[in-house]
């Protein structure tokens, strides 16, 4: 038997937006479903079962974080919420409530496929329900299990939160994580808030595993949500 | 004295009237001023009159009568440069009870022993109404002058805006549509790298245009008090690092040198909208240089002690041409754009980045400030206030 590709459901109410959607999963070799409503695509999701949703959050009819919410009540299907520049708040509201990511319009085809390929190989990992032990972008190398970090061959040494701050966004990577997500993997549930301390801890993590700390190419800041370490080579 | 102005408040008539005329709280304010000035004026003529006594009836007053009466019109005329038509009515209806009951004898009653001092206050209460009515003449005159103006100001920065964005607009538009249409209409026949190229140019010019939308959407915003400044604890190494970030590829062949100083303490102000600034202030100098010369970003922090609060700055510099003379306050203007542009690869803006910047800056309470540097070229400088002690974090765990 053939291997099906992933099935994307894209609910997106603007025909030019939804023509390129199309066109562009449609041509990667992803199955398209398209509902230009809220309601339409929460009914598209119960039926279809996609392997992935991306979502506007500016639809017509229901909220795209009301949509986030209800999907979230029967299904961990990955979603990729749009929204324009501006709306940070929106944003962070839509991850914290389980969107799993999010592109800014206007967005490259570079950007969508990307953060598509993201979601779809974390999600094949969790099906698994191993992580894969080591990650490598680079010149930086971490080591999970080992607990062992090294920067061009030579070993880093990283305090406990620090290297917990690190596993988090491995266990991440190529997702942007809000910073109540990172604050609660870290500090533990009741530190949704102190943000401070992720500021400090991720300016000591760039000092230690960054070439060039000013211009991180690891770890890099989502202003207004949070942070996202780029995505393995 | 106090007895004396207050027999001498309004005869009933004169508040009905008053009454009639309240339409708002400043014009409340406007009789009750009319009140006082006619009491001022009664205290100050009693006072150079006849000193802190009452009048007997063999006393001459040491002031004339036409002298007291000068200080009730000039009251009058204080009332109506100030306060509604109605006060300044009131004040000169209640100037002549005044002047009768309390400097024409006989005294302290409203009744008159010589007939011919009925003339005289005929005459005051025209002078009085007069004085009034042309007073507030002139300043409906100035109101409409002014409001005149304002429209024309109005008019005038609509037209410019009009003009400056539909050009502005059309200018990336124009060069989407051309290759577009020669893509379609040729692009079988045309060699992969010109497709390639027109697919560039493109792709540039789409960006441009959103560059440009969210600059004017962003000072829509700003000016519509929509955009709150929301502070909190940040990292402005890290915002200049993701403003890097944003302008990676415009910045690909610059010399970017950055100067923070190690250890600098978290700030309080809006990342996002901070960011924003140093994308501006960036981007200005991306469209203004000739590429190829270095972009210099510095931050240094002053500390505060007991009584003086602290301050954070940020300051970008470039070596291009510099300012030009006088533009150092009207780059910060609205749809300002200096001549001194090179054509360039980076498209030329609305004239908004910087304006936005502004005010960016001064809802932090800040300051921002352009000129030009000794060797040429422009710094920027923004300096934000810091109040506060930063929060102490213990990162060793």
């Amino acid at each position: 038997m053939a291997e099906l590709k992933p099935t994307i459901l894209v609910i997106e109410d603007e025909p030019p937006l939804q023509k390129f959607l199309r066109l562009t999963l449609g041509t990667q070799g992803y199955q398209v479903i398209e509902a230009s409503t809220g309601e339409q695509g929460l009914r598209h999701a119960a039926m279809a079962r996609p392997d992935l949703v991306v979502l506007d959050l500016g639809l017509p009819d229901i909220d795209g974080v009301e949509v986030t919410r209800r999907l979230r009540e029967w299904t961990a299907i990955p979603i990729i919420v749009v929204s324009a520049r501006g709306k940070e708040h929106d944003k962070v509201v839509a991850l914290d409530a389980g969107a799993d990511d999010y592109l800014t319009k206007p967005f490259g085809v570079g950007e969508l496929l990307a953060r598509v390929r993201v979601v779809l190989r974390h999600l094949a990992v969790a099906n698994r329900e191993t992580g894969e032990p080591v990650f490598e972008r680079g010149s930086l190398r971490v080591d999970l299990a080992r607990r062992e970090v090294t920067l061009a061959g030579q070993p880093v040494h990283l305090t406990p939160n620090e290297f917990k701050l690190m596993a988090a966004l491995i266990k991440n990577a190529g997702k942007v994580m809000t910073h109540r997500q990172l604050l609660r993997e870290v500090w533990g549930p009741g530190s949704g808030d102190e943000t401070h301390y992720l500021r400090v801890y991720m300016n000591q993590l760039r000092q230690k595993v960054e070439t060039d700390p000013a211009r991180p190419q690891h770890l890099m800041t989502e202003t207004g949500v949070g942070y996202r370490l780029a995505a393995p080579d | 004295m106090a007895a004396a102005a207050a027999n001498c408040h309004a005869p009933g008539g004169a508040e009905n009237v008053a009454l009639e005329m309240v339409s708002s709280r400043r014009d409340v304010a406007g009789y009750a001023w009319a009140v006082g000035a006619v009491a001022t004026a009664t205290a100050v003529g009693w006072l150079l009159s006849y000193g802190p006594r009452l009048p007997q009836g063999g006393v001459r007053p040491h002031l004339d009568n036409s002298n007291v009466l000068m200080l009730y019109l000039l009251g009058v005329l204080w009332i109506a440069t100030r306060y509604s038509r109605g006060a300044a009515v009131v004040a000169s209806l209640l100037g002549v009870a005044a002047f009768d009951f309390c400097f024409v004898p006989p005294y302290l009653t409203f009744s008159v022993a010589d007939k011919k001092e009925i003339v005289t206050f005929v005459v005051m209460l025209l002078t009085a109404l007069t004085i009034s009515t042309l007073t507030h003449r002139a300043r409906a005159h100035s109101e409409a002058a002014r409001q005149a103006w304002e429209r024309v100001e109005t008019e005038f920065i609509r037209n410019t805006l009009l003009s400056g964005v539909s050009h502005e607009l059309r200018t990336p538009l124009a060069a989407i549509t051309g290759a577009t249409s020669t893509l379609i209409e040729a692009g079988a026949q045309l060699p992969d790298a010109s497709r390639a190229e027109l697919l560039d140019t493109i792709y540039a010019e789409a960006e441009r245009m959103d560059r440009l939308i969210g600059n004017l959407l962003e000072m829509t915003r700003l000016e519509s008090g929509e955009l709150r400044i929301a502070p909190d604890w940040v990292s402005l190494q890290e915002l200049i690092g993701s403003a890097l970030h944003r302008l990676e590829r415009p910045l690909a062949a610059r010399d970017v040198r950055i100067d923070v100083p190690d250890g600098l303490p978290l700030v309080r102000v809006d990342g996002v909208a901070i960011e924003q600034v140093i994308v501006n202030l960036i981007d200005n100098a991306l469209q203004y240089t000739p590429a190829g010369t270095p972009i210099e970003i510095v931050v240094r922090r002053a500390d505060g002690d007991g009584n003086a609060e602290g301050s954070v700055t940020l300051e970008v510099a470039d070596r291009g041409p510099g300012l030009p003379p006088g533009a150092e306050h009207r780059v910060f203007e609205k749809f300002f754009r200096s001549h001194a542009a090179p054509r360039g690869a980076r498209g030329r803006g609305i004239g908004l980045g910087l304006a936005i910047c502004r005010a960016i800056v001064e809802a932090h309470g800040g300051r921002i400030v352009a000129e030009n540097r000794s060797g040429g070229g422009a710094v920027f400088r923004l300096t934000l206030p810091q109040r506060g002690a930063p929060p102490v974090v213990d990162a060793t765990g």
